[in-house]
């Protein structure tokens, strides 16, 4: 007995000691030149599909096919995500290429997942590659955007389909999601004030409202040109003006509130002249709605008077978060 | 007051802690005078209740004094054995008889005084109901169509009985201002009735008694009790509204949204989620009974109502400026 205990002692000493002179004097070779062994390639690529396939359990949502979803998704990914997964039918750099191990080019990389898979590593991303987490967590819902993207991929998307989908505005980067030919997933701008937006900027910059998609987006501009860009992106022309407003839940709800919620019209009405606190008539209705969850799941950030609006939504049912979207849509 | 039942003379400093304990039920007896007492009755119905207490703690005196002199008198005046006929008489007399009598007296007493703490009102009602920690407050005069609405005060007439139909929001509460009467629960979908017959003016304290959560400590009210001229004065200015300033201070009051929540009469701000602010610098307190209508707790309020009443909904309004929540508090103190 006293040798086998012996004998187990001597060697956790000496791997005690192989651990600390590969940590210490630099046994271990960390070159990307010549890649992993063949085994540790399939140890590390096997562990990592069997990871997402146990985790991901996060359902799609219905409108997955959405063309403006999607326009959305392919506009953050041509922003932040082609660097590394190259176009449809073009090629990473050189320089990505040599990356250990190489990002698969996205065409390749989305093939074997479901929507729930790709959902997961978009989210979570994939230790030890160069595949990050999204930048903020508990913004769920964004990553969808990017899913509805990839299985557009998936369903064959080509070079020609890609470069429609990313075209640039000819007013620059942000008008290419905001603005007259954004996507009506993202927010029009024009119905804003310049301080509102600039308050928005700075909530993005320092994570007071988390969203990966802006954090990504801001992080492009120097924050001194914040008010500047405010007082542009305000002046942005906006979508033409949709249907009128209709009587129904919604105009109840937002004229005269409910027992727990107050009237939506005390702030977001004509009658108030805060420039702080946003118009919302005109506004998209698919970016109200999924707007109007954060808030009322409590996980819309802001600027200074979020609060309010955190308390005002915390009650508001499924219906009645549609039937706000559709009312204050209208204009 | 409390501290004057504890003073003693300092003579003797070894007995002192030792006298100073049995002083302390002074302390708490120090509680029951004044504008929260049930023993300092302003009202008919507390009247009967501290009669009631006090009879019974009359009944219950002469029990204890009867069945320790039975003790004394069997282990230390006559101890040994009893005649057998003698020791029934007493087991039977004092022990099933006696009690029987003075207890059964005693609950037929304060039987026949219940239906009182439910007489019919003399025709005002007010509906109370209990919110997350302060409370929503109507005034139904006889006759009346609509209601005049108030909050977190109470106010009665003199000399007539008073009803108050009373419910609550979410959780369970209970309504009790000691110097006029009973308790009585508030209960979420339930309307439960508390009649009140004041006898004298002034301002005593209500508390919701009943421990409904974070800030039910926090949630108290005054109740002003007025002669019936003055109190239909009252009432009629109650139900006008608000002679509402303008100024920096409306447009904040509309820019910040408190309208969205707040109902002032005669503004476009027609909120319910929280207070009638309506007649606000006419109540005499602020918050639920915790502060005072002044400058300074308006701004306090204002800007900390958490850290002031944990989980109160209305959002601390922290980014406003020192100036703004000046313009606000000029405003709110107009509200007569």
């Amino acid at each position: 007995m006293r040798l086998v205990l012996a004998t187990l002692a001597a060697v956790a000493a000496l791997a005690g000691i192989v651990g600390a002179a590969v940590v210490f004097l630099g046994l271990f070779d960390t070159s990307a030149r010549k890649g992993h062994w063949k085994i540790t390639d399939w140890a590390m690529h096997t562990t990592f599909e069997n990871a997402v396939a146990w985790r991901a359990d996060a359902d799609p949502p219905p409108d997955l096919d959405d063309p403006a979803l999607i326009e959305l998704g392919a506009r953050h990914y041509d922003s932040a995500c082609k660097m590394c997964h190259a176009v449809p039918g073009e090629q990473a750099s050189a320089t990505i290429a040599a990356m250990v191990p190489p990002p698969p080019p996205i065409t390749r990389a989305v093939q074997p997942w479901t929507p729930q898979e790709m959902h997961w590593i978009v989210d979570q991303g994939v230790k030890m590659t160069g595949m990050p987490a999204w930048p903020t967590a508990g913004r769920k819902d964004e990553v969808w955007a990017v899913v509805a993207f990839l299985a557009a991929i998936q369903r064959g998307m080509d070079a020609a389909g890609y470069a429609a989908l990313t075209a640039p505005a000819p007013q620059g980067y942000c008008a290419s999601c905001h603005g007259a030919q954004g996507t009506t997933r993202a927010p029009r701008l024009d119905i804003l004030t310049p301080e509102y937006i600039a308050d928005a900027l700075a909530a993005y910059r320092s994570g007071a409202r988390p969203s990966g998609i802006m954090a990504h987006a801001v992080a492009q501009i120097p924050p001194q040109r914040d008010s500047e860009l405010a007082r542009a992106l305000a002046a942005l022309p906006g979508p033409a003006d949709p249907q009128p407003k209709a009587p129904g839940i919604g105009e109840t709800l937002a004229g005269a509130g409910r027992k727990g919620v107050p009237a939506c019209l005390a702030c977001h009405g004509v009658s108030n002249e805060n420039p702080r606190i946003p118009r919302l008539d005109g506004q998209g209705a698919e970016y109200l709605r999924a707007q109007l969850f954060l808030w009322r799941d409590g996980h819309r950030g802001g600027a200074a008077r979020h609060p309010l609006m955190s308390a005002a939504a915390q009650d508001l049912t499924d219906a009645e978060i549609d039937a706000l979207a559709d009312y204050f849509a209208r204009k | 007051m409390a501290g004057e039942g504890v003073q003693g003379p300092r003579s003797d400093k070894a007995i002192l802690p030792r006298r100073a304990v049995c002083l302390l039920p002074l302390v708490l007896i120090a509680g029951c005078t004044g504008r929260q007492s049930a023993l300092a009755p302003a009202g008919e119905d507390a009247a009967q209740l501290k009669l009631l207490l006090l009879v019974m703690l009359a009944g219950a005196v002469v029990l204890w004094l009867a069945l320790n002199g039975l003790f004394y008198y069997v282990t230390r005046i006559r101890p040994g054995a009893f005649h057998i006929r003698h020791a029934n008489r007493l087991i039977i007399g004092a022990g099933v008889i006696f009690p029987t009598v003075l207890i059964g007296a005693l609950l037929a007493w304060g039987l026949s005084i219940m239906p009182g703490q439910r007489a019919p009102g003399d025709g005002l009602v007010i509906r109370v109901k209990a919110e997350e920690w302060w409370w929503r407050v109507e005034y139904w005069p006889q006759g009346s169509d609509a209601p005049i609405t108030s909050a977190n005060e109470i106010r009665l007439p003199t000399g007539s009985r008073t009803e108050l139909r009373l419910t609550a929001n979410l959780y369970i509460h209970s309504l009790w201002i000691p110097a006029l009467g009973g308790k009585m629960d508030m209960i979420p979908g339930r309307e439960t009735v508390l009649t009140l017959h004041p006898q004298a003016a002034g301002t005593y304290r209500g508390q919701c008694a009943e421990f409904c959560g974070a800030s039910h400590a926090l949630m108290a009210f005054e109740t002003v009790v007025m002669e019936p001229d003055a109190f239909a004065e009252w009432l009629r200015a109650e139900a006008a509204p608000a002679a509402a300033p303008g100024g920096a201070g409306a447009a904040l009051f509309r820019d910040e949204g408190c309208g969205a929540c707040h109902t002032i009469r005669g503004t476009d701000f027609a909120g319910t989620v929280g207070p009638d602010l309506t007649h606000l610098a006419s109540r005499v307190s602020l918050g639920a009974g915790i502060m005072q209508v002044s400058r300074d707790d308006l701004k306090r309020w204002i800007a900390h109502t958490g850290d002031i009443k944990p989980e109160v909904a209305m959002p601390a309004y922290d980014w406003l400026s020192d100036a703004d929540l000046d313009h606000l508090a000029t405003y709110l103190e107009g509200l007569r």
